[in-house]
């Protein structure tokens, strides 16, 4: 049917074309998508191998193949073309000015909250499973659908144990173990491995669950130690943390039990006792193995490479204990991985020069055995030779040579420890003032999927908060603040550290007529109430004179923060006056004419048992006199007396000489003169 | 901490602005929801006090909203990375001092913020040309070249004369699938298939309405399958049987009767048999001749009835025009010989 009108097309078309290749599936507008195997961050597009130009003779129409992709291609290209917004916050968030996060804690807050919303979600979920098993989403998402948190199969069985295995419940699945070998029948010694696998990733503790409410009942008898006031989740991390290797623990018990113990069972069995801290047994059950003449894997040796630096002292004897390590693994003919040459490094930053006579070689060779490196051996090799705190020796080259190698590429993370990389890099162009290396460091960043290897958001803020202090220390002030507003507040909330080294900067520039602006920020950051950093704020502005309109908005500014210092709403008092602060502020407030609000402030000297100093009277009667304020001026000499300053006759006789005075007051000053004088 | 956090108040226009975002949760999780006028700027602090929590006689202050992203937003920035996707209004991210909505008595629409208005209708913030080119550059990749021996309408006309179209959905929802994937319409010009008069007519008629006699084009919308692929086929098998049924002749068909002619015929018709009859009784006036079939194609061959004809086909067919009145008034008065 389709067949024969294809017919009757081809007899009108083909009327003097040789060669026509009419797909008949081909329609200009349709585009079907075939599923090929998407690789995850680029999608696979398949062009023609054959695809003919479509350059032919005039009768002739060469129809070009069609291309195919994976699902997802065409969302991905259009997703390429997005770029970073630098006024938004991080994507979690409401884009709402009510709702997005101002300081550095609200972000905590806010993210810690909208997790254990999720997480309460999931809780809720898991717990009732019955009401929600309707499916509406088209295609079937699994991981939105209730997890199984009980075992289902509830006989002692084998099944049952690898059932218990994969739902990570690390008691039961021991307590069944021995049930089965009570019961008489043999466990496979593959399914032992992995009951083995499992107990040494956990160190005979259950993981913790993070969806249901903490059982207290017994773990509590176990941790006595633990003060009562911490909470069940606090108690098990820090328990995980000093989780120790046990004496009779379930692991080496079935270890033992275990007739023929394969690579497998030590490699688990050593892998955990480093894992969990006991690293002498680890050697021991090393040379178990040696006993009975098995060969170990590759895991195991990098273990044992892990766990050398702990069990031995001076530096040459680690060091010899890995090279010793390394000659049994060649020997047994056991292919070192990334992880060994990771482990290495990491094991070399504890053995002083040792390891940095030894580091380069090492590498050479595990380039020869074609491992590439990933980001965590170059942060090893970075810490090896630049520890922190150490006086730089003359060896910045090799940062320079690091960040050569590893410019432009995209790292996807291959080792725990790859997170560490950004971090001790800024700290290394932060001791060693290279703007250059930072620059790089921070283009890295920005290639491919480099992004993701920069850690949580805490080890986000520590390397924000080092480039920062770097650039503020280095650059000049346009660059600083280019930078500042594409940073702030979006992907970073400085410290008040980095605020104040922002000032100084502003001010080594000489463009304090920004403060203002830093002002707002810094009161937007919730920085507002540290007392240093509002005093040497306003010491800033009060330092010289600017023009008229700076001054202008440095008066704004200052009486902005004469609020902060006010008692707050709930009768709190954030920040308390002092001497200098106040001086700071009403000449602030002189400068640009303000002479009622300086004169109230004036009064709060009094109020807060402050003393003024001689120069702010001084400054204050200058500013009295270019109004002509007589009674005023007065009332400044009776205050200067009432504080009984040295600089009190001197006033007077100023205010006698340049204002002119009724009996009154003449009368007046010529007491205080007297008065004065007298007291000295 | 100054402007510290105790319990987040939220102001009604959050609340519209929450309830959008679908956060309506967090809402819940306070207990104090204060309500300010919507026409009110919230960047005043207001010390209201809780529904009973004045009884402790302590004011907790309220949370400020922050200054909106557009006081930070430059000139030449990057309005894609703004709104990349389909997103609803958000005020604080469109520094635009749009007003919308019915004007408050002597008063002016009101302005962009908390406005209902325009968080409601669908906006194409996101579809700028800037957008749009960076979305073709990035979609090329995905496209073939165009065979360069096609570069006329008129050729592709000719060399592929049947179009077929349909669509492809994506939103964001419950199921990614949209059942209107599966219609195809499938559009080809009769004058492009091999068809005489008679198929022609035939095809017509057997296609009805799918058939529009402007641009002589057939349609055939098919929905009916499932799936897209089967709804094409069915859709070209349809295409098919049309055209070999059409060309087709049925014993049934020899009893079409002139009610069912598309287009109306001279001959045989009632004007016809009428004009005959009027012009022997003319001549049969003049001279009593007799009536013979000869005379007949004889006085059908005149000029004057051809001309009778023609205007009368015209009129039928065509439908009645100042023209067309006029030629038929012509050729009656040379008829008759006014």
């Amino acid at each position: 049917m389709a067949s024969s009108c294809s017919q009757a097309l081809r007899h009108h078309v083909c009327k003097s074309s040789r060669l026509l290749r009419v797909h008949l599936q081909k329609s200009w507008t349709n585009r079907s998508f075939e599923g090929a195997v998407c690789v995850s961050s680029s999608f696979a597009l398949n062009s023609a191998a054959d695809q003919q130009p479509a350059v032919s003779s005039p009768e002739e129409i060469v129809i070009p193949k069609k291309k195919t992709w994976s699902k997802e291609a065409v969302l991905q290209a259009l997703a390429s073309t997005v770029k970073r917004d630098p006024t938004a916050s991080d994507y979690r968030f409401q884009d709402d000015p009510y709702l997005t996060p101002k300081t550095s804690s609200e972000f905590k807050l806010f993210s810690l909250s909208q997790e254990s919303g999720r997480n309460a979600a999931k809780y809720f979920i898991n717990t009732y499973p019955k009401y929600f098993q309707k499916d509406y989403a088209q295609p079937h998402i699994p991981c939105l659908m209730p997890d199984t948190l009980e075992a289902q199969i509830e006989e002692v069985s084998e099944a049952a144990l690898i059932e218990r295995i994969g739902m990570r419940k690390v008691k039961a699945a021991v307590d069944l173990y021995d049930q089965l070998l009570q019961a008489g029948t043999s466990v496979s010694l593959d399914v032992t491995n992995q009951l083995l696998d499992l107990i040494c990733f956990y160190g005979d503790h259950d993981p913790a669950q993070e969806n249901v409410p903490e059982q207290r009942n017994e773990e509590t008898e176990d941790v006595q130690d633990e003060p009562q006031a911490k909470k069940g989740r606090a108690a098990k991390a820090s328990d995980l943390l000093k989780a120790t290797w046990k004496e009779k623990n379930n692991a080496e018990r079935i270890f033992a039990l275990l007739s023929e113990p394969n690579t497998h069972s030590y490699s688990a069995l050593i892998r955990g006792m480093v894992k969990y801290g006991a690293y002498s047994k680890a050697f021991s059950t090393y040379t178990d193995l040696l006993n009975s003449r098995l060969k170990a894997d590759v895991h195991t040796f990098n273990a044992l490479i892990t766990a050398a630096p702990e069990v031995k002292e001076k530096y040459n004897e680690k060091w010899e204990l890995i090279v010793d390590l390394l000659k049994q693994m060649a020997e047994q003919k056991v292919k070192p991985n990334l992880l060994t040459l990771n482990a290495v490094l990491k094991a070399l930053r504890r053995c002083g020069t040792v390891g940095k006579s030894q580091a380069f070689p090492v590498i050479s060779e595990m380039k020869a055995l074609s491992i590439d490196l990933s980001l965590a051996s170059y942060s090893h090799l970075l810490a090896i030779f630049y520890k922190p705190g150490a006086p730089i020796q003359g060896q910045t080259d090799i940062l320079q040579e690091v960040m050569n190698e590893v410019s432009g590429k995209s790292f996807t993370p291959q080792d725990p420890d790859d997170a560490q990389f950004f971090i001790t890099a800024m700290r290394i162009c932060l001791d060693t003032k290279d703007m250059e290396q930072a620059y790089r460091v921070h283009e890295l960043l920005g290639v491919g999927e480099n992004w993701r290897l920069l850690g949580n958001d805490f080890q986000q803020n520590i390397y924000y908060a080092r480039f920062f202090s770097l650039l503020c220390m280095m650059e000049n002030i346009d660059v600083m603040l280019k930078w500042y507003r594409d940073l702030v507040p979006s992907v970073y909330y400085p410290s008040s550290n980095v605020m104040r080294d922002l000032l100084q900067a502003l001010d080594t520039d000489n463009r304090l007529d920004l403060i203002p602006q830093i002002w707002k920020d810094i009161k937007q950051l919730g920085h507002a109430n540290r007392q240093n950093l509002v005093e040497e704020l306003l010491t800033l502005m009060a330092r010289e004179k600017h023009n008229q309109e700076v001054q202008e908005s440095f008066a704004e500014c200052a009486l902005d923060i004469k609020k902060i210092y006010d008692t707050g709403d709930r009768g709190k008092v954030l920040l308390n006056w002092t001497a200098g602060s106040l001086s700071d502020l009403i000449s602030v407030l002189l400068a640009a004419h303000r002479r009622q609000d300086a004169w109230d402030m004036l009064k709060l000297f009094k109020t807060h048992n402050r003393v003024p100093s001689e120069e702010l009277l001084n400054k204050f009667l200058m500013c009295v006199k270019e109004d002509g304020d007589v009674n005023q001026a007065v009332e400044l000499v009776q205050i200067s007396a009432g504080f009984c300053l040295p600089g009190t006759p001197k006033l007077i006789q100023r205010v006698q000489q340049e204002f002119e005075l009724t009996e009154q007051q003449r009368k007046m000053l010529s007491d205080l003169e007297i008065q004065s004088f007298n007291s000295e | 901490m100054a402007a510290s956090v105790t319990r987040p108040a939220l102001s009604s226009l959050c609340k519209i602005n929450s309830n959008i975002n679908g956060i309506y949760s967090l809402t819940s999780f306070s207990r104090r929801i204060s309500i300010s006028s919507v026409l009110s700027t919230s960047a005043v602090t207001t010390e209201t006090e809780a529904a009973g929590r004045g009884v402790r006689g302590q004011r907790r202050s309220k949370r400020q909203a922050g200054e909106p992203r557009t006081e930070r937003m430059t000139v030449d920035q990057d309005w894609t990375a703004v709104y990349p996707t389909a997103a609803s209004f958000k005020p604080s991210a469109v520094p635009l001092p749009v007003r919308m909505g019915y004007p408050v008595k002597r008063g002016v629409p009101p302005a962009k913020k908390g406005n209902l208005e325009l968080i409601k209708i669908p906006n194409f913030l996101h579809l700028t040309p800037v957008a749009i080119k960076k979305h073709c550059e990035a979609l090329k990749q995905f496209c073939t070249e165009w065979p360069s021996a096609l570069d006329s309408d008129e050729k592709c006309v000719k060399h592929f004369p049947i179009q077929v179209q349909s669509k492809e959905f994506v939103s964001a929802g419950l199921s990614l699938r949209n059942p209107d994937v599966r219609i195809v319409t499938l559009k080809v010009k009769l004058s492009s298939l091999n068809l005489d008069d008679h198929a022609r007519k035939k095809m017509i008629k057997l296609s009805e309405e799918r058939y529009c006699k402007d641009t002589d084009t057939l349609t055939i919308t098919t929905d009916s399958c499932p799936l897209r692929q089967q709804n094409y086929d069915y859709a070209m098998y349809l295409l098919t049987v049309l055209y070999h049924e059409s060309w087709k002749t049925e014993a049934w068909e020899q009893e079409k009767t002139r009610a069912d002619m598309e287009e109306y015929e001279w001959e045989d018709s009632p004007s016809q048999k009428k004009v005959l009859d009027t012009l022997l009784r003319m001549r049969a006036l003049g001279a009593k001749d007799e009536v013979e079939e000869g005379t007949r194609e004889e006085l059908l061959g005149q000029p004057a009835v051809q001309e009778y004809r023609d205007t009368m086909l015209r009129l039928k067919n065509e439908g009645e025009t100042e023209e067309n009145l006029q030629q038929y008034k012509e050729a009656v008065k040379k008829l008759f010989n006014i």
